[in-house]
């Protein structure tokens, strides 16, 4: 199971990226990350919104509401912006650098003396 | 049984109880429950279970809240400030504070109350002069036509238009819509036993189409009838009351022995109030032939009061214009003294505020001393007031310097403490406009309404009045309260506690605010001194002739004149009879003056050889008129400023052509003034009028005499002219308008002094009590080391007598400077200026200080030093 507080530090990269592949409403985007993650990641579905809505008031994503035809129900649907894709570049350089860090200092032997 | 729908709406309640959570968020969060829920059951959950699963796969609400209240705090708008601080929590504690201080809260409150009670009655008249014709629906497509004339290098403007413009306007532009001329003659009306002298408007029957007039009764279109009459609401009333008049006959008199009878064929609705364009009856113009029978519209020599025309409103006048200087050939041929450089077009909607720069206009412009000098009133006002207040709240802070440390040490910063002090100011501003309001409705505008008879009106359905109201009440609170709140919340609260601030007393702002009061004050009373000593000069300024004991006139017709004089010949307290056309100071005509080199527009009395001795106007070179001289017929009497004008080192013999006729000047008058003292002398010039062109009778009456010749005259009247009602007055009373304007200005002068005096004196009379009682413990200790009267008041009177020398030094030669200035726009004749005002205003201002002053020493010999002493301060 990740720890709370990693998860909560990965959340933001792990939205842009599934917005990133198109656009998506908070249910799908939890069950994305509970399916990716194979539920090792524990979310509280709830902690989703104000982090999207966060988000979209630093003007990474933008939101509409839908009204899809096949659907008695009106979603609210939020795009990844031009902001948000530079923003995810930078998040994935960050991470592969403390990845980078971890797997320098895991493959180290250690020392016999 | 399980309700699903009422669970999840139990379960949202939880999020409205957070602010956090908008209605998008809710709803949101709502549809995301769904989805999953419809996912667990089609897993084969059941509507329970699955309700249970999702909200508890949702996580905690208060943990979500914390989250989003994150992204909420961060948005700090000017309705989350005001709402969460200032009203809540300032409104109380500045109503606290206010009757805490009621005497301070009075003296704010109260000048800022007169500031703003005046800033109304400005924003009402504006509104009323700016609202001045605009009710004509087609005032933007109305223009009145113009032109200019070249005299002597300088160029005039002229409404009058030649007759035949409007005939020709209608033939040649396709495009005008309407084409209107307008003349005013004096006529008497006469029905059943009600007979009076009334003026008549002849138009031609677009008027009531190109003007919005409606009619209560009949039809506009009536006018197209030249024995149809309309009439406007107050003549129907004065005529024939409150029953409808249509198709009643009214008798319009001519003159003597000519008359016509007119239908009644419609009734206007009363008039909006803010107008200058209107009309008592309209009668259609050909009716002109018949009461003037010399009239020819064809003539180019014939002015009429005015001619209009309707455009499209996008039409483009300067091409209008441009094509209408053909017409100039025309006029010029004929008439070499009104030769026409040009044509000018004057919007109707424009043509309240153009009027004052036109000659002979048919609208009028009452308000132009009113539109300047209101709002710089109210400023000055507002200003005073504004003053009283930062003075008040500087000083006033001393007292609260404690209140201020407790707040900053459990935390308020800067910011919130200047929120609370503009708060407090806005409250106080509020409980100003209130009570500026009520004054308004209740003192001051009736006050002016019955000063100036304008029919001002506060409309409380106007939009803009409510703006403009807030607007008032925004500034006011900016700018009294800024200065004095930034200025507090800088201080340091440890200061404060250690008590190093020593402040007010010595703050230089201080003295610069009160400073800045002084000169207002200075400069407002000085003024006031002064107009009210010009009005005092325009009473007693003589006109340049006699008018005691002068009576005169208007006649009926030509013969007329000989049958007054036969008959009042043998009445001994008679001196002397005259016949005139035109009447000092109350009809000339202009006249052109020509020499080969150069032409003068001079005024022109045509009047009977023996006028200037009836008016005893002074002869200073040459001589008058010689009775029954066929050789005076050619001959003018010019005044001093003529004289001036025409540079003749020898007048007497100089000749000069008028209407193709030559003319020799025989005498020089001594100037005098056919205008008000609003007006400069004109150049003007008498001539010998033959006796059947009179139109007034005027004659002299014996010192002491003058009442009962007036009488005796209307007697005489009724006996010879028992259809004509009596048309005259003495003398004297042309000018009773002019003399009730100053009377007017007089008292609205005075009132403005008084209100300026008191406001500086409220303000004063704050600041020295605040500022005394900010030193109780000084005083004390130096009483109790045996400080005499003398040198306690000496240190209270130091404090101001510099502030005071300073200020007045600046604003003895600011209200001079001012005063002259003002008098110089509105008064061609104005009082020389004495130093007596200044004296005054400084006399004025000296006793106020020191009547406050003296209360407060009064105050502190009086108090007990122990009690001073004991005091925590």
């Amino acid at each position: 199971m990740i720890s709370k507080n990693l998860t909560a530090a990965s959340t933001k990269p792990i939205i842009l990226g599934i917005l990133k592949q198109g656009t998506s409403y908070g249910y799908l985007i939890i069950k994305k990350i509970k399916e990716l993650s194979g539920g090792k990641m524990k979310y509280s579905d709830g902690m989703l919104y104000p982090v999207l809505h966060r988000l979209e008031k630093d003007g990474l994503i933008e939101s509409k509401w839908v009204m899809e035809d096949d659907s008695a129900r009106p979603r609210k649907y939020y795009e990844i912006t031009e902001a948000g894709k530079q923003e995810l570049v930078q998040e994935q350089q960050q991470w592969s650098q403390v990845n980078a860090v971890l797997n320098t200092i895991w493959d180290v032997k250690p020392s016999t003396t | 049984m399980f309700d699903l729908e009422k669970s999840i709406r139990l379960w949202l309640r939880a999020f409205r109880k957070y602010r956090a959570f908008g209605h998008g968020s809710i709803r949101e969060m709502e549809l995301h429950v769904r989805d999953h829920i419809d996912d667990l059951m089609a897993d084969g959950h059941s509507e329970r279970s699955a309700f249970e699963l999702a909200v508890a796969e949702f996580g905690e609400v208060p943990a979500m809240a914390d989250e989003a209240f994150l992204n909420y705090r961060r948005k700090t708008t000017l309705r989350s400030i005001i709402f969460n601080t200032m009203v809540k929590n300032y409104s109380k504690t500045s109503l606290r504070g206010l009757m805490k201080n009621p005497l301070t809260s009075f003296i704010n409150i109260f000048g800022l109350s007169v500031a703003i009670g005046f800033c109304l009655l400005v924003y009402v008249f504006i509104q009323y002069d700016y609202d001045i014709d605009q009710f004509h629906e087609n005032k933007n497509e109305i223009y009145l036509t113009t032109f200019f004339v070249d005299r002597d290098g300088e160029e005039r403007h002229y409404v009058s238009a030649p007759a035949p413009l409007a005939l020709h306007l209608k033939d040649d532009f396709e495009q005008f819509r309407n084409v209107c001329r307008v003349e005013d003659r004096d006529v008497v009306m006469k029905f059943e036993d009600n007979v009076f002298h009334e003026q008549v408007r002849y138009v031609d029957p677009a008027f009531l189409d190109m003007f919005t007039f409606p009619l209560q009764w009949g039809a506009s279109g009536s006018l197209n009838d030249i024995n149809s009459i309309i009439l406007s609401a107050d003549m129907a009333l004065k005529y024939f009351g409150t029953e409808n008049p249509l198709g009643k006959d009214i008798q319009m008199i001519f003159r003597e022995g000519d008359s016509k009878i007119f239908k009644v064929s419609g009734v206007a609705k009363p008039f909006p109030k803010a107008r200058t364009i209107d009309f008592d009856f309209l009668i259609n113009f050909k009716n002109l032939n018949a009461s003037d029978l010399a009239f020819d519209a064809n003539d180019w020599g014939t002015f009429l009061s005015g001619t209009f025309i309707q455009v499209d409103e996008n039409a483009e006048v300067g091409k209008i214009t441009d094509r209408m200087a053909a017409y100039r050939s025309f006029q010029n041929e004929g008439q070499s003294d009104w030769a026409i450089t040009s044509f000018g077009l004057e919007r109707l909607s424009n043509l309240h505020f153009a009027t004052a720069k036109i000659r002979d206009d048919i609208s009028f412009d009452y308000n132009a001393e009113a539109r300047l000098g209101l709002p710089v009133v109210a400023l000055i006002m507002l200003g005073l007031a504004c003053f009283n207040y930062i003075n008040i709240a500087l000083v006033s802070a001393t007292k609260r310097l404690k209140e201020i440390g407790v707040r900053k040490v459990i935390g308020a910063n800067k910011r919130s403490v200047v929120v609370q002090f503009l708060t407090e100011n806005l409250v106080i501003t509020f409980f100003a406009l209130l009570i500026g309001l009520f004054l308004a409705l209740t003192l001051i505008i009736p006050w002016f309404r019955g000063l100036s008879g304008d029919p001002l009106k506060v409309d409380f359905l106007n939009l803009n009045l409510w703006i403009f109201m807030a607007a008032t009440m925004l500034l006011t609170a900016v700018v009294s309260g800024v200065y004095p709140a930034f200025y507090i919340s800088k201080f340091d609260a440890v200061k404060i506690f250690k008590g190093s601030i020593k402040f007010g007393k010595k703050s230089p702002l201080t003295k610069i605010f009160l400073g800045a009061q002084l000169v207002l004050t200075c400069a407002g009373i000085a003024c006031a001194i002064l107009f009210i000593q010009n009005n005092e000069y325009q009473n007693n300024q003589s006109w340049g002739y006699n008018q005691n004991g002068i009576l005169y006139l208007n006649l009926p017709d030509s013969s007329s004149f000989d049958r007054l004089e036969a008959a009042m010949l043998d009445n001994k307290n008679i001196l002397s009879i005259s016949g005139a056309q035109d009447h000092l100071g109350i009809t000339h005509r202009t006249s052109v003056l020509r020499r080969p080199d150069r032409n003068f527009e001079v005024d022109h009395l045509s009047v009977s050889p023996n006028y200037l001795k009836t008016m005893e106007i002074e002869v200073l070179v040459g001589r008058s008129f010689k009775d029954r001289s066929e050789n005076d017929k050619r001959s003018i009497v010019v005044n001093e400023l003529l004289l001036e004008k025409l540079k003749l080192s020898d007048p007497l013999g100089a000749e000069f052509e008028m209407d193709s006729i030559k003319y020799e000047v025989i005498g020089v008058v001594k100037d005098f003034h056919s205008y008000n003292f609003y007006h400069e002398l004109r150049p003007t010039m008498f001539t010998v009028a033959e006796e059947k062109e009179y139109n007034y009778f005027i004659a002299r009456a014996r010192e002491g005499a003058h009442k009962e010749i007036y009488l005796e005259l209307r007697r005489k009247w009724i006996d010879l002219f028992p259809e004509i009602p009596f048309q005259g007055g003495h003398q004297e009373d042309t000018w009773a308008g002019f003399y009730a304007q100053l009377d007017t200005a007089e008292h609205f002068y005075k009132v403005l002094s008084i209100m300026a005096i008191m406001l500086a004196s409220l303000g004063l009379y704050g600041l020295v009590n605040l500022n005394v009682a900010g030193r109780t413990k000084e005083f004390s200790i130096r009483k109790v080391l045996g400080a005499g009267v003398s040198s306690l008041s000496k240190n209270v009177v130091k404090e101001y007598a510099l502030l005071a020398i300073v200020s007045l030094s600046i604003g003895i030669p600011l209200s001079y400077y001012m005063g002259i200035a003002t008098l110089d726009m509105l008064y061609a004749y104005r009082v020389p200026v004495t130093p007596l005002p200044l004296i005054m205003a400084v006399m004025i201002l000296l006793i106020i200080l020191l009547a406050v002053v003296s209360t407060q020493i009064g105050k502190v010999i009086k108090s007990n030093p122990v009690e001073g002493l004991r005091l925590e301060k």
